[in-house]
């Protein structure tokens, strides 16, 4: 699990006993949520050769900054397991009260496991806030 | 919350109650047991699930308690609904009714061990697991998906994949009545419906397990068990439908728990009144996945069954099936009155003692049977439920991580995990060698010193140790 980083923006993963936690960081709010979207996925997938991929859109909203975070994820699980989708590249830019969500999608037999497959997104911990020059968030997911 | 913990002899400690806790907490655990490395919340998550209204007698953890979210994982509390208890999804965890069942084949090793490599082919074949593997059944529609989360194992029983010992020998035989579909929404319907029949990945798996030692001559031949038998053990859940369900429900019981005068310091413990119309709710949705655990551990075990009658010619009879994450109200003689309890057991198992009514009539004598799985190097222990047990007839369900899974694939390659496994005799057929360093037995507690604790602190008595031969995994 090697630490995508930058000052500007990045995601890593962080110890916990059973599940998967995420964090990542960057300027802005939507950028920090796709940071952690690509760290969840660089948790347990492994893409290989290029693959044809198709664009889908969506438009999520949230109550909160974290609940947003959470149900951005969220979005991209159902996908996952519905539809048999993966992302291989995610921007999230602002839509009105929520985020729109566009991702490059292939179908998950394409897709290399290397961990644990993520399941939900837990509301412990969850944080997605302005810190003094970027935006940062913790997130836990049960695999 | 502060922690002030307390050994209490040589095999538990007691957390005593502080600010905010309406009864104190309560480790099953010597010592050594306890996640006590600085920045592990378990021990904090026991005090935490001690607020919860209602909760009575104590908030328990069982020898194997780790790090979950909300409440721990090996954590049980019981709230008294007649008293404004509670009902937390957190308290149940995101795989609703995740479980264990254990399947014993009329067949040895030395039977077995001539036909190994031909069964593993076909298991590896026809048991969906890991990412985007679908299930071994697509419901035709929702009326067959509605039909599978009101009957569960009973509804694929009666479609001719299983035989009546299957529901005999399963919790609730095979399907809880209380279901409410109703409570269900559309995309954890969409989940469910590609996934009957399958295992997942992280901790889930399949193995062909050995019957190493009896312990209990009399309970291990009421269960259907001996010496030397092969043995099937399955361990799954209620897969992408469960983990929706909890999600949905404990966003709708943060928004309403304030309206009951809820406040809890987790967001995962969001929780109402089981007495509430969003308690009631949650348990209604809850009991649909719980039935859809069962048909799936039910689906797996028809194809399971298949492989080895056509490679061996072997049959494989249930054992028994028990849940390690579920929410049950039990009616209980409990601290001198008669009272209606929600019993919450996550990553805690059910372990009914002899005599107990809800028993089968085979089992009645010996008291329930309890998996305690170790991890795909180690053993894995049978007990049976005992008289007199503390936290409401519940004990261990696992051997308990210790190392994140972000540790064990710092500490443990694939290779060494190969090299370590192969020594032992183990075939692994997993989906990703990389993913399954994640389960590597150095990454869990010491089995036997989980179900020596349980055994000291009256959670259960051992009856049988199973080593693994053959391990699928996701």
């Amino acid at each position: 699990m090697s630490p995508q980083e930058s000052p500007v923006c990045g995601h890593r993963s962080v110890p916990h006993t059973a599940d998967l936690c995420v964090e990542a960081w960057a300027v802005t709010r939507e950028e920090c949520i796709a940071e952690a979207v690509r760290g969840v996925l660089a948790s347990f997938t492994e893409t290989s050769a290029p693959t044809a991929a198709v664009r889908r859109e969506c438009e999520v909203r949230a109550d909160s900054d974290a609940r947003l975070l959470a149900a951005v994820i969220e979005e991209v699980i159902y996908r996952m397991e519905a539809n048999g989708e993966l992302p291989v590249d995610v921007e999230v830019t602002t839509a009105g009260a929520g985020v729109r969500l566009r991702c490059e999608m292939v179908s998950t037999d394409v897709v290399g496991q290397i961990g644990a497959v993520p399941k939900a997104v837990s509301m412990h911990g969850l944080r997605l806030a302005q810190e003094a020059d970027r935006w940062a968030c913790n997130v836990t997911l049960d695999v | 919350m502060e922690i002030r913990l307390v050994e209490d002899g040589p095999w538990r400690s007691r957390i005593e109650q502080t600010d905010g806790m309406r009864v104190p907490g309560v480790a099953f655990a010597p010592r050594e047991l306890l996640p006590l490395e600085p920045g592990d919340k378990s021990l904090e998550q026991v005090a935490n699930v001690a607020t919860l209204p209602g909760i009575v007698r104590a908030s328990y953890a069982m020898p194997d308690i780790h790090w979950g979210y909300g409440f721990p994982i090996g954590g049980v509390a019981a709230t008294d609904v007649a008293e404004g208890g509670v009902v937390s999804p957190g308290g149940v965890g995101f795989d609703i009714s995740c479980g264990v069942r254990l399947l014993a084949a009329d067949l040895d090793q030395e039977g077995l061990l001539p036909h190994m490599p031909a069964l593993m082919d076909r298991l590896d074949r026809v048991i969906p697991r890991g990412l985007g593997r679908g299930g071994l059944w697509k419901p035709p529609g929702r009326a067959e998906l509605h039909e599978v989360l009101r009957g569960g194992a009973r509804y694929v029983v009666e479609h001719g994949h299983g035989v009546p010992r299957d529901l005999d020998r399963c919790e609730d035989q095979g399907a809880v009545d209380d279901a409410d579909v109703s409570q269900v929404a559309e995309r954890a319907l969409e989940r469910g419906a590609r996934q009957v029949g399958s295992l997942g990945s992280a901790n889930h798996f399949l193995e062909i397990q050995l019957v190493d030692a009896v312990l209990d001559e009399r309970c291990a031949e009421a269960f259907g068990l001996r010496a030397g038998q092969i043995c099937v053990m399955i361990h799954c859940g209620s897969r992408g439908l469960g983990h929706e369900i909890c999600g949905d429900h404990v966003r709708r019981l943060d928004s309403a728990q304030r309206r009951y005068g809820i406040s809890v310091p987790d967001a995962q413990l969001a929780c109402t009144p089981v007495d509430s119309p969003e308690g009631r709710g949650y348990l209604g949705a809850m009991a649909a996945a719980a039935n859809y655990a069962r048909a799936n551990r039910q689906w797996l075990s028809d194809a399971a069954r298949r492989a080895f009658r056509t490679v061996t010619g072997a049959d494989l009879d249930l054992v028994y099936d028990v849940s390690h994450n579920l929410a049950k109200l039990e009616t209980r003689q409990t601290d001198g009155a008669r009272r209606t309890l929600c019993v919450h057991r996550k990553g805690a198992t059910r372990a009914l003692p002899p005599g107990h009514p809800d028993l089968p009539p085979d089992l009645a004598a010996v008291g329930q049977p309890v998996f305690v799985p170790g991890t795909m190097g180690t053993a894995s222990y049978v007990l049976t439920g005992v008289a007199d047990n503390e936290a409401f007839d519940s004990c261990c369900h696992g051997a308990g991580r210790v190392w994140s899974r972000h540790r064990a694939q710092r500490e443990i390659t694939s290779g060494v995990l190969r090299s370590e496994l192969a020594d032992a005799g183990v075939t692994v057929r997993p989906t990703s060698w990389r993913s399954v360093t994640e389960e590597a037995p150095g990454a869990y507690k010491d089995v036997d010193a989980v179900v020596s604790a349980g055994e000291h602190n009256g959670l259960g008595r051992l009856v049988a140790r199973l080593v693994p031969l053959g391990v699928l995994k996701g």
